[in-house]
């Protein structure tokens, strides 16, 4: 039951499965009619519903799909001002078929970002991606409703600064001329290097990324938690259930299919751990411990104007991910669960 | 639910995975496909401006208000008094469509507002008779910007470049693609419809060919050096000023004081490297005397330079916050007396000397006079290239094209005349007040509406004026500036527009990546031999065969 209203899919009140649109008819009785007359009968009986989608179908094809083919430079030694117009200029770059990736896969420095962004993926799965379902049990277990929501504004706030924000207060608070620094230096202690330790960096973006996003990262849960029906706690408690019982038997599995989605979904953006906290952190601790996938695109591909190259790495970034998503989802499949999309 | 018919998404499904196997063939093509692929990039280009000194505009030059300081070019003069009779040196209106012209620019501050709520664009719009409406862009992550404004060949009909961006792989191509070929404009006898524009030097004139051809209008440098070291004179007072660098070293340490959160420097590297006399010109290259080309990075002296720096971090001598992230301020930690030492462009210091003086009375800082590390002959590096370079879009057609170039003439206007005045000041009794010896003194409005906007679009012949809000300022900047000028480092490749090889611009940043680790205490000096040897394979040897070819051709 939970599994299909947290589809979020089906349409309010009716018993079809997702995507209305898509579904086929019963064929009348007896009387098989012909295909196309039966596209159009669909087309008419469905037209409410396919207007309904059209304005999204048609952002995702102006923004997502004709974009998406300007990926043809990744083979190209593309040169954003040959021709007349942006179009001629497709057409006249110079065809260099595999060059770029080539040159990308020979590059050990594509490899050392390629490798940081998986660890840093890696690391945050387990140290970060855990912490937002807890925080969410907890909050729901608050009765008050005052200090629920307060405590709500307060953790929601910081999603909503900048990188450039976050950093800074770090600095200001674990810097060298921080706070923490300059008491420890009046208390006669040499303080440690929190802000520019290559070793430790990975704790410190985790700690950045808890900070500013592990409260808003609570909006789903709370939204899956305030779907499981109160009449099971009712009941299970009556049965002599504790409050750990309660937990495992009834809210973990009411909320297994949204952490499913969620995983899945994190794993297709395994190769994206942001852009600006590393790139502003950089020189504190070396490219080696900093410099993620979307950093050396950004210095080979944008910076040195080599956008070819920069999109053959992207594409590269992009099969992945798809390539994560799809093992997930099978495996996600295997366990019984929805998953990104429905099995047939 | 199992039984359902449910076609539709598990089509989706089997095209998609025929889709990553697709793409993981792709992959794993990339190498087996080796042989009918070739790599992308460019091998760079170099032209002799020199050359082209026939469709250089005539130079007539403009002497209204005689020097108080003359200076040797590329230092600028100074001027103490101000004259009391403007000249209005542009009489007709430049505007004649009242077409609004979109301009792109930049500055290094808070971005002003725009046209219609800005008094002091509104002021001059109206004497130009055409409205300019500028996009005033942060000068730090401008490079970035024009990258994708370039790219996506969306550009206003007025595009402010600096010359610093002007080498980057393809920027040639850009210009010819983009921007209106202005030869036939400016040519010769053609320049004095813009009289302003003729009395630029010919040596600013001839860094604005690309293709061989006339396309920008040049900023003319007011500013030829690269860097100088800043101190808080107020705060440091009789403090004996360093001489070498062991003393620089010494005086680091002498000002450094964590416990009271005082520092001694932000990242000066540039700056050191210059005191152990590192060459550069083109970005650190140089010619030997018996011909050969080396790049800084295989020398001893930057490997001395390297040590040095890396002996400041580990002093803990470096403000923490310069070392923990990119966004801390320099600036800001100066003005605050946070750090003694600041590297900075000469640009920087009047406006931070008028601005400080309001908050904090007495504030004076003072670049320190140039020195080598051993005490020797000290080096200067910098170059009398034009700061920037205004283009204008092209196709706009001649009668808009010459609109413009009669705007950006009145921009031209040099100090003594009306047109500097208001372009520099703004609007008297609005933005300045005229103090006894006749000096305009900015106000707040000024400060918040002012940003260059004009300043940047068009150069001037140079000139240092003060003012009763920047004591001392003019007296203080031409003595250092007619010292640092003798010292200037010859640049074997001035008369030439280079376009870096791609494979040299791709290698800056790794090679920098690997040298700041070594100057932040993460990786032995003892690499550095390493880190040369890769630089040389990866494109080094192809840059130094590029730059020594140039000066054979």
């Amino acid at each position: 039951m939970a599994t299909q209203e947290l589809g979020g899919v089906g349409v309010a009140g009716e018993s079809r499965p997702a995507h209305p649109a898509l579904t086929t008819p019963q064929p009348a009785a007896g009387r098989p009619a012909p295909r196309r007359r039966r596209l159009r009968d669909r087309l008419r009986r469905d037209r409410t519903l396919l207007l309904m989608t059209a304005p999204a179908a048609l952002l995702l094809l102006v923004f997502h799909y004709i974009p998406t083919l300007g990926n043809v430079i990744a083979f190209q030694d593309y040169n954003p001002f040959a021709g007349d117009n942006p179009f001629e200029s497709f057409l006249y770059s110079e065809w260099i078929g595999f060059g770029n990736f080539q040159a990308l896969f020979r590059d050990p420095l594509f490899w050392g970002a390629l490798w940081n962004t998986l660890a840093i993926t890696a690391f945050q799965l387990v140290f970060f991606f855990p912490l937002p379902i807890a925080m969410a049990i907890m909050l729901n277990s608050l009765l008050s409703g005052r200090v629920r929501g307060f405590i709500q504004a307060v953790v929601y706030l910081p999603h909503f600064f900048s990188w450039v924000l976050v950093v800074t207060f770090f600095v200001q608070m674990l810097g060298g001329s921080g706070l923490l620094a300059t008491e420890l230096r009046s208390a006669g202690f040499t303080p440690p290097e929190i802000m520019t330790n290559p070793d430790t960096f990975i704790l410190l973006v985790t700690s950045e990324t808890i900070w500013k996003d592990v409260g808003w990262g609570t909006i789903v849960f709370l939204a899956a938690l305030s779907t499981i029906d109160t009449n099971l706690y009712e009941a299970a408690a009556s049965d002599g259930a504790n409050r750990w019982r309660r937990m495992w038997h009834i809210t973990l599995p009411g909320l297994r299919p949204v952490i499913v989605l969620l995983l899945i979904l994190r794993l297709g953006d395994a190769l994206s751990v942001g852009f600006e906290q590393f790139l502003l952190q950089r020189d504190a601790v070396g490219s080696q411990a900093a410099e993620v996938l979307d950093t050396y695109i950004y210095w080979n591909g944008v910076v040195t104007a080599q956008y070819g190259f920069g999109a053959a790495a992207g594409l590269f970034k992009g099969a992945v991910g798809l390539l994560l998503i799809l093992v997930a989802n099978r495996f996600a499949h295997r366990l019984g669960e929805q998953g990104v999309f429905s099995k047939s | 639910m199992e039984n359902h018919p449910h076609e539709g998404p598990a089509v989706n499904r089997r095209s998609m995975l025929a889709m990553v196997a697709l793409g993981a063939a792709a992959t794993a093509g990339a190498t087996s496909l080796a042989g009918c692929s070739s790599e992308a990039g460019t091998g760079g280009a170099g032209a002799n401006v020199d050359a082209l000194s026939d469709l250089l505009p005539k130079y007539q030059p403009i002497d209204l208000v005689k020097a108080d300081i003359p200076a040797s070019p590329p230092a600028a003069p100074g001027f103490v008094t101000y004259p009391r009779n403007l000249v209005d040196a542009v009489t007709e209106k430049p505007g004649k469509s009242g077409q609004t012209v979109k301009v792109t620019t930049l500055n290094w501050g808070p971005t002003p507002p725009g046209v219609g709520q800005n008094a002091y664009v509104d002021a001059i719009n109206s004497e130009l008779g055409v409205p300019f409406d500028f996009s005033v862009q942060d000068g730090n992550t401008y490079a970035d910007k024009l990258a994708a404004i370039l790219g996506a060949r969306d550009i206003t009909d007025v595009t402010v470049v600096p010359s610093w961006n002007t080498n980057i792989p393809r920027f040639p191509d850009a210009v010819k693609t983009l921007f209106e070929d202005l030869t036939d404009y400016l040519r010769g006898d053609k320049a004095l419809a813009y009289p302003m524009l003729a009395s630029f030097p010919s040596n600013a004139w001839k860094y604005s060919f690309w293709n061989k051809r006339l396309h920008a209008v040049p900023f003319v440098s007011d500013g030829p050096f690269a860097w100088a070291l800043f101190y808080r004179k107020d705060l440091l007072g009789s403090t004996p000023l360093p001489k070498t660098a062991a003393e620089l070293l010494a005086f680091g340490k002498a000002v450094n004081n964590p416990g009271k959160n005082i520092w001694a420097f932000c990242d000066i590297f540039p700056m050191v490297q210059m005191i152990f006399k590192v060459p550069g010109s083109e970005g650190g290259w140089r010619r030997n005397a018996d011909g050969t080309v080396q790049n800084k990075i295989e020398l001893p002296e930057f490997e001395k330079a390297v040590e040095f720096t890396a002996k400041l971090y580990a002093e803990g001598l470096v403000h923490p916050d310069v070392a923990s992230t990119k966004g801390a301020d320099a600036k800001q930690l100066f003005a605050s007396g946070k750090i003694m030492v600041m590297q900075d462009g000469l640009g920087v210091w009047q406006g931070m000397y008028r601005d400080q003086l309001k908050v904090t009375p007495g504030f004076n800082m003072q670049p320190m006079p140039l020195f080598a590390h051993d005490g020797s002959t000290p080096i200067m590096h910098g170059t009398d290239q034009p700061i920037f370079y205004t283009f204008i879009k092209k196709g706009l057609g001649a009668e808009r094209t010459e609109e413009i170039l009669r705007a950006l003439n009145w921009a031209a206007a040099p100090f003594g005349t009306k047109e500097y005045e208001l372009r520099q000041y703004g609007v008297e009794g609005k933005h300045f007040t005229r103090s006894s010896d006749g000096t305009p003194v900015t106000n707040d409005l000024y400060v918040k509406e002012y940003a260059n906007q004009f300043s940047f679009m068009s150069g001037r012949n140079p000139a240092i004026v003060g003012g009763p809000d920047t004591p001392n300022y003019v007296e203080d900047r031409t003595r250092w500036d007619g010292n640092a000028v003798q010292y200037m480092e010859p640049n074997p490749w001035a008369s030439y527009k280079v376009e870096q090889p791609t494979n040299l611009a791709k290698l800056t940043t790794p090679t920098l990546d690997k040298i700041t680790d070594i100057i932040r205490g993460r990786r032995p000096l003892t690499d550095l031999k390493g880190i040369v040897e890769e630089w040389k394979a990866n494109g080094g040897n192809e840059g130094r065969d590029f730059y020594a070819g140039l000066l054979k051709s």
